[in-house]
């Protein structure tokens, strides 16, 4: 489990440390729809991290996701860069399900690290 | 032409208290701040950033690609050396004379800049002090760190842009404005300091599309190493977002810890930038991680090693 929709206000974010995956996964919500999103602004390759602190990952208004490195705005449904650096390229989706309890979860869990 | 360098950044933003809580951490002195309208955020000597609403009427126009940085105010050493600006640039642009005895102007890109006669306060600081074998800088009994100990950004310390037009940059700063190429990065673009500056460099230009003209990052100077060590690692206990650092660079030699801010630019913490004169030889290197920097590292939690596996 990630988080539980209870945790998520509408329009509030978090960045969440999964085992086995290289980077944080962002939890967006907006009314009863989450949206998951690798936290990698696609503007250098490999992506970095977008937050300004800890779960700061939306815009002044809470409109878009924002990369706090230099101000690229994504649309928080599609990932779609808006404004900035990386217009036009997009941010990689990460499925999320809600089970019946509310709880949210990786559509599918990390593959394996390789040794 | 006279001038020392940035005074001043006005930034427009679209979350104030968001930059009010970011830079306060960050060690500068907010001044007249009110949540609807942003304040003053002042270095030790003066220097700093004014933070205010994306559609504050009183702010200069935005850039189309939507960039926070609204204005660069530049300080120059006297009267003479404003003068001198002002007849340079009067040459071919409008040069508006403020009634606060500034003028404004823009430069060949549209960037909106400013100049005056600086407000720096000269700082009697000491620099960080190094005791080497057989050379010790500290007097004996003075300590090098304390847990407390301050970690305030003393002066704002350059700019880096993103610049659509390299060679148009260079006619307008180095050819009408006099600042000395230090070093450049080859792909991306030269370090610039203005003749009253020995500081390897105020700006740095990075060059992008068009669509990506504005801010990269600002950076403030503190008083040594192990100031920029505490300051970063205070940032990152309380939640803030490291961007790259902490690290040497090699073109200035600044320590550098660079983090994500609601401005919508990194912004940098320095310390220890070479200066230059113009004896100075430029150097050139190819843009890339090598270049970049000496070294890099990356913070973690407070750990310690302790006696063994059952302590």
């Amino acid at each position: 489990m990630l988080c539980r929709l209870s945790d998520l206000t509408d329009g509030t974010t978090r960045g969440i440390e999964v085992p086995g995956l290289p980077f944080k996964v962002i939890v967006v919500r907006r009314g009863e729809r989450v949206f998951g999103w690798r936290d990698l602004c696609p503007h250098y390759a490999g992506g970095t991290p977008m937050a300004w602190k800890r779960d700061a990952y939306l815009n002044g208004a809470g409109t878009h996701l924002a990369c706090h490195a230099h101000g690229a705005w994504f649309e928080i449904e599609t990932g779609v860069c808006v404004q900035g650096p990386c217009l036009g390229k997009r941010l990689t989706r990460v499925p999320l399900r809600i089970d019946d309890a509310g709880a949210i979860h990786l559509e599918r869990p990390p593959r394996e690290e390789r040794p | 032409m006279n001038i020392i360098g940035p005074d001043l950044l006005v930034f427009g933003v679209d979350d104030v208290p968001a930059c009010h809580e970011f830079l306060s951490a960050y060690g500068l002195a907010a001044q007249d701040y009110t949540p609807e309208k942003g304040g003053l955020y002042l270095a030790l000597d003066g220097t700093g950033l004014e933070i205010r609403r994306r559609d504050d009427p009183s702010l200069p126009p935005a850039l189309k690609t939507g960039s926070t940085l609204r204005l660069q105010v530049h300080g120059v050493t006297d009267q003479a050396a404003l003068d001198a600006v002002a007849a340079e640039l009067g040459k071919d642009r409008q040069v508006l004379r403020l009634a606060d005895g500034s003028i404004r102007c823009q430069d060949d890109q549209g960037f909106e800049l400013a100049f005056r006669v600086t407000m720096r306060q000269r700082l009697e600081l000491e620099g960080e002090k190094v005791n080497a074998p057989y050379n010790p800088a500290r007097p004996v009994n003075a300590l090098g760190v304390t847990q407390d100990m301050p970690a305030t950004p003393r002066t704002l310390s350059h700019l880096v842009l993103f610049v659509p037009d390299i060679e148009g940059a260079l006619g307008f700063y180095r050819d009408r404005l006099g600042f000395r190429i230090t070093d450049t990065l080859e792909g991306a673009g030269p370090f610039l300091r203005p003749q009253a500056n020995p500081d390897h460099h105020t700006h740095f230009f990075i060059r992008t599309p068009p669509y990506m003209q504005g801010i990269e990052h600002l950076a403030f100077h503190l008083g040594g190493p192990t100031e920029l060590m505490l300051a970063g690692s205070r940032m990152m206990e309380a939640g803030f977002e490291s961007f790259w650092g902490p690290g040497r660079h090699k073109f200035g030699s600044n320590w550098f810890w660079y983090f994500k801010s609601p401005l919508a630019c990194n912004v940098e913490f320095d310390a220890d930038m070479d200066t230059h004169d113009d004896t100075w030889a430029p150097r050139e290197a190819p843009m890339g991680p090598e270049a970049s920097q000496a070294f890099l590292m990356q913070w973690r939690q407070k750990w310690a090693p302790g006696g063994g596996p059952k302590g």
